[in-house]
């Protein structure tokens, strides 16, 4: 599959918002956020705006911009639609906590809307997992992978903000450094489980299975309908090459999860906190589009068989 | 609405039935679809670098060639794939606008060109390649089973086919109901193995192929003469061989 710039921008961003504001929800949750107010307040808001570049990155992907608001129509159906539903529900929701922090209405208000933002958040971020995931031509992310995968990436992306935003507020790490830590590793863990199982993946269907024969039989193409690359061909069968694909793998997971992993280990020694935590974020900031790129480059679509191309 | 509509006891299920083995590979379908659906009602359908080194643009209909069979005489299977109108349509279900839907009265799936947004989600939801996106309109789209023909009042009774089925040189390609047990489409499928492309992802196509003819074409063993290399006659033989050779 085609990795366009828009979708991973979209992908990578909310993962970093949506995750953010799972956080903040959950402390709020758990009473830990009122005694650093800024924190929270702020944490909403670079979250929302985080959030929104996405959603306008998004855009861009769009054929038709101008009508992107028939998007929340079918949610009843489409896991795109959902998306749409439960990232704008967050607005209101997310606002409103920032307002109970700021005001200092600690309790109850406090509790139940950190929690309504943590489920929120993280609905969003499994309603994009699911457009993926529910593309049965597609065997890289139609698979019990898919949705934890994301889920998993975003909690990691938004710990590591979390943990950057309470070094820059309060001059010191705290337990979100450990946090950040932790979930890295189930990150990093949760990767290498998906490329294993994309990797002994089978072909989901041959050529003569495309073509209505009986499954084995010997079947190549002859001639293809079009000398140039059409739409299909551009959106549907790209393909990178093996031995790149293992070099940007190996990127990919020092950059996103270990790098990462070991700086906010750092961080939370005390050890240049402000500054190894900052390098962590940027490092996992380059990694994960990284990984999400290849998401994309390493996704075959069955409709690629038709022009005799790998699946 | 892109639920997929609700079974309607006695509906229809308009399709394509294909025969694999009358199909030549002309192209003449594909050619005659362009044509209709450029100047349409649901035209245009748009050309990029027309005259260019890159020509390309959007078709409803495409015709492969493949070679079948390895042992002795392999044999030339056309396959014209255009969309399926399937059943378990997930290209249907994943548009989040309501622009792609499948018609309860008779099964043809179509998309609203004036509701699309261009996400192109439905696109990668086909396992078939049958839906082409459009740059210049910002629109996808599909196969319509010409659906502004098939019930155009003011055209002639025969006329109120396919655009690709009118078109067919050699009769590969029929059009019909193929809910009807007893329709031309359905007897045909019956009669000769109709098939459905990529059986095992479930979408349940309406469209069926009709495979072609097991026709094996006897090979005769090559010729030897019998005790070639035996005698007087194959040894002068072998001889004139050689120095004819040299």
């Amino acid at each position: 599959m085609r990795p366009a710039a828009s979708i991973l921008l979209l992908t990578t961003l909310t993962g970093f918002a949506f995750g953010l504001l799972a956080w903040i929800g959950a402390y709020a949750t758990l009473g830990l956020l009122p005694a650093m107010p800024l924190l929270g307040v702020t944490g909403v808001a670079l979250g929302l705006l985080l959030a929104s570049l996405g959603l306008a990155a998004s855009m861009l992907h769009l054929g038709r911009m101008e009508r992107a608001w028939r998007a929340f129509s079918q949610w009843r159906s489409s896991w795109l639609s959902r998306e749409g539903v439960c990232a704008i529900l967050i607005y209101p929701l997310a606002i409103l906590l920032a307002v109970a922090l700021h005001v200092g209405h600690g309790g109850l208000a406090v509790r139940l809307l950190g929690a309504a933002v943590v489920v929120a958040s993280l609905a969003t971020v499994l309603c994009t997992a699911m457009i993926y995931a529910s593309l049965k031509p597609i065997r890289q992310w139609h698979n019990s992978h898919t949705a934890p995968g994301y889920l998993i990436h975003a909690v990691f992306s938004g710990a590591l903000l979390f943990a950057l935003l309470h070094t820059v507020l309060t001059g010191r790490p705290g337990s979100t450094d450990l946090i950040a830590a932790a979930t890295a590793a189930v990150a990093l863990i949760a990767k290498c489980a998906y490329w294993r199982h994309v990797d002994a993946q089978k072909p989901l269907a041959s050529l003569a299975a495309a073509i209505g024969l009986p499954k084995d039989a010997q079947v190549k193409p002859l001639d293809a309908p079009h000398f140039t690359e059409n739409y299909v061909l551009r959106e549907m069968g790209f393909a990178i090459a093996r031995r790149h694909a293992g070099r940007l793998r190996r990127i990919a997971l020092c950059l996103a999860f270990g790098l990462p992993l070991g700086l906010t280990l750092l961080a939370s020694l005390s050890i240049a906190p402000l500054a190894v935590t900052a390098a962590a974020l940027a490092c996992a900031v380059i990694g994960l589009l990284t990984e999400r790129w290849l998401f994309f480059a390493e996704a075959t679509q069955v409709a690629a068989l038709y022009y005799g191309r790998r699946t | 609405m892109t639920m997929l509509p609700d079974p309607v006891p006695g509906a229809r299920k308009l399709g394509l039935v294909i025969d694999l083995d009358t199909c030549v590979g002309c192209h003449a379908c594909a050619v005659s679809c362009k044509e209709w659906n450029s100047g349409g009602k649901l035209g245009p359908l748009t050309d990029y670098d027309k005259q260019g080194p890159e020509p390309d643009g959007v078709w409803l209909n495409r015709v492969h060639s493949y070679e079948v069979g390895g042992e002795g005489c392999s044999r030339t299977v056309n396959l014209p794939r255009s969309c399926l109108h399937c059943e378990d349509a997930l290209c249907v279900t994943v548009c989040p606008t309501g622009a792609s839907y499948k018609r309860a009265e008779d099964g043809i799936v179509l998309i609203d060109p004036e509701i699309c947004i261009g996400c192109k989600l439905c696109s990668w939801a086909c396992p078939y390649g049958a839906r082409e996106f459009d740059e210049e309109e910002g629109v996808m789209r599909k196969c319509t089973l010409c659906v502004d023909r098939i019930y155009d009042r003011t055209l002639p009774e025969a006329e109120r086919e396919p655009a690709c089925v009118a078109a067919c040189p050699t009769r590969a390609r029929h059009f019909g109901d193929l809910a009807d047990p007893e329709s031309q489409v359905s007897r045909l499928v019956a009669a000769r193995g109709g098939r459905n492309l990529l059986e095992d992802l479930g979408y349940r196509p309406t469209n069926k192929y009709l495979p072609a003819r097991q026709a094996t074409i006897p090979v005769a063993p090559r010729e030897a003469a019998s005790g070639a290399d035996e005698g007087f006659g194959s040894a002068l033989l072998r001889l004139l061989d050689r120095a004819l050779s040299r």
